[in-house]
């Protein structure tokens, strides 16, 4: 086995990761909301770019673009039913709730595009680089450097602009940013709409490593959970630290113990991460 | 007569009734398959309620104890011939070491993180299922022997669903009754007040986290027999216990009728399953019907139905005004 090989491997399953649990750091930093269809969100995100691709024949780079478009007008649809709920912070309802979407989603997709698996096809997919030992794809290119400038925008709209600022004092205490006349419904809107376009492009750029199928999204989440928790719940270059160094966990325990248990190995590292530093995660 | 005579006569006159459901509705094969599933199902909703209805958490682990009933079961029952009785224990006593297992890594979460750790526990529980040859692997574990229970001298051999509908009947009972004193326990009591005011519960000498444990370890048993009896009526237990569909399927059951109801899981497992095994609209739109019923009720009547009826009853006297 070639470590440097495995390194990069973990690089860029690293950056997937980050990408894919973007929008739910930003989510639940900025509003306090989780959403459990994240991973349906996926799996949606990569459907509309996959038939967008098969039935109109669209090149894959206006595909994704698309598809991340039609996620985040489901976001604004979705968010709008939800809206009751998420002003009176009621955590509890709004967790069943996004999971009964999630359901809806899943069964829909299978009606829409059928149970079996397809091929979402990047045309970089094929692109590989070689240097000595080690090979790549362009489309890892593409992912990673998509994700580092993803999370660079995401930081400087966040920390050094009005939007940002805005965002940041709904996130504090939304009653007193509304006092100060600031539309909170409408920042909840918006970090939503974000959640749902980020997963969208986290798909178009990850999920064409395998084939895609319409129950998949559950390993997304469990990763996306432990990204978030290990990273610190809301920080930005936090969960991207964490992506990576889940990225590089999971390929070296994939290439030097076993692959089928990945996600139960990340899982475990969580559960120790929530019991040596529960306090820290707990509640805000 | 007191009143709590006149209760628990009318109690035991339901039941009593219950059992002859089946019966009225035609006895056929259909008839008893259907009542048996609502039994077993609503049973597994049960586990679930105890902790969404009086701990205010949200367990999205509650089908690791479903299948672990399930894989007692069978593992014991096809490997090691065990009758009825016996894989009842141990399904019991596996689902309450993995409950006291889980219930102490999350003792110190709340909310969402306590909702994502168990929804994760269960996604690694089926990673695991699915893996381990121990456990049948993919393939799951095929042939289990029809119930037998066996006490002293008496016999009982329950195959088909008219056979289990009477055990179904019983393990159903019990679990209502179990919930009926639970609900006036001192543990019950507890959890709504550490739920509604964990301040007053702590100036009360409750200790929160102790009774936290409690009702997550009192709740997995009666997930884990809902399983136990699954894998008999089906003869076969694989990792498709841990899908989605049981979990969405207790929590429609449990916010559908209204929350902290003793019948709410019952009539809300009833009315899903008539639908899917009656008004079918295929697998898929199965889904989407069971995944909006729960999304509905609680974005339009978080109270459930029974909040529904207190608003329409409310509303002439309202015009009367």
């Amino acid at each position: 086995m070639n470590i440097l090989q495995q390194l990069i491997n973990g690089l860029v399953l690293g950056s997937g990761y980050a990408l894919i649990a973007i929008g739910w750091t930003v989510l639940l930093g900025a509003a306090r909301l989780v959403n459990f269809a994240h991973g349906q969100l996926y799996m949606l995100g990569a459907f509309v770019a996959w038939a967008v691709m098969t039935k109109l024949g669209v090149n894959y780079f206006l595909a994704v673009p698309i598809a991340v478009v039609a996620l985040g007008l489901l976001g604004v649809g979705l968010q709008g039913l939800m809206l009751r709920p998420v002003m009176q912070q009621n955590l509890t309802s709004l967790m069943i709730v996004t999971l009964g979407f999630g359901y809806v989603f899943q069964g829909g997709a299978a009606r829409l595009f059928g149970g079996d698996p397809e091929r979402f096809v990047s045309p970089l997919q094929a692109a590989e680089i070689r240097i000595g030992e080690i090979w790549f794809t362009w489309q890892d290119v593409l992912t990673l450097v998509g994700t580092l400038l993803l999370f660079g925008a995401l930081w400087l709209v966040l920390n050094r602009t009005r939007v940002g600022a805005v965002v940041r004092s709904v996130a504090e205490d939304p009653r007193l940013a509304q006092l100060f006349g600031i539309n909170a419904a409408l920042v909840y809107i918006g970090v939503f709409v974000f959640e749902c376009a980020a997963v969208a492009l986290g798909a178009g750029l990850v999920a064409p490593r395998s084939p895609i199928l319409t129950s998949m999204g559950f390993d997304e989440v469990i990763l996306t959970f432990v990204v978030v928790v290990l990273g610190g719940i809301g920080s930005v270059t936090g969960s991207l630290v964490a992506g990576f160094g889940l990225g590089l966990f999971t390929a070296l325990f994939g290439a030097l113990v076993s692959s089928a248990y990945t996600t139960a190995a990340a899982f475990f590292v969580l559960l120790a991460f929530l019991v040596l530093r529960p306090r820290g995660l707990a509640a805000r | 007569m007191t009143v709590h005579r006149l209760a628990t006569s009318v109690a035991l006159l339901l039941a009593a009734l219950a059992y002859f459901v089946p019966a009225v509705a035609g006895g056929s094969p259909v008839a008893y398959a259907a009542c048996t599933t609502i039994a077993i199902l609503a049973v597994m909703s049960y586990g679930a309620d105890l902790i969404l209805s009086y701990l205010g958490e949200v367990s999205l682990g509650h089908t690791i104890f479903w299948a672990a009933g399930g894989y007692a079961a069978a593992l014991l029952s096809v490997n090691a011939g065990w009758s009825g009785l016996p894989t009842a224990a141990a399904a019991v006593v596996v689902a309450i070491v993995l409950a006291v297992a889980l219930g102490l890594a999350t003792l110190r979460t709340r909310e969402f993180v306590f909702s994502l750790v168990t929804y994760a526990a269960a996604v690694v529980a089926m990673e695991i299922a699915f893996n381990w040859s121990f456990l049948g692997g993919s393939d799951g574990i095929v042939g289990i022997p029809p119930l037998t229970i066996a006490v002293g001298s008496w016999r009982l051999s329950a195959s088909g669903n008219d056979q289990l509908w009477p055990i179904a009947w019983v393990v159903l009972m019990a679990t209502l009754l179990f919930i009926h004193r639970f609900r006036h326990s001192r543990l019950g009591t507890s959890a709504l007040m550490v739920q509604m005011n964990p301040d007053l519960a702590t100036a009360l000498g409750i200790d929160a986290r102790k009774v936290r444990l409690g009702v997550f370890v009192a709740s997995a048993p009666i997930s884990a027999l809902a399983g136990w009896l699954y894998a008999y009526q089906r003869a076969y237990v694989g990792p498709d216990m841990f899908e989605t569909y049981f979990l969405v399927l207790m929590l429609t059951a449990i916010v559908i009728v209204g929350r902290r109801l003793l019948l709410g899981p019952l009539i809300g497992t009833a009315l899903i399953i008539v639908q899917q095994t009656f008004f079918s609209i295929g697998g898929d739109g199965d889904k989407i019907v069971l995944g909006s019923v729960l999304a509905a009720i609680l974005l339009l009547w978080p109270r459930g139905l029974v909040g529904l009826w207190t608003v329409l009853a409310s509303r002439p006297r309202v015009h009367g005004r």
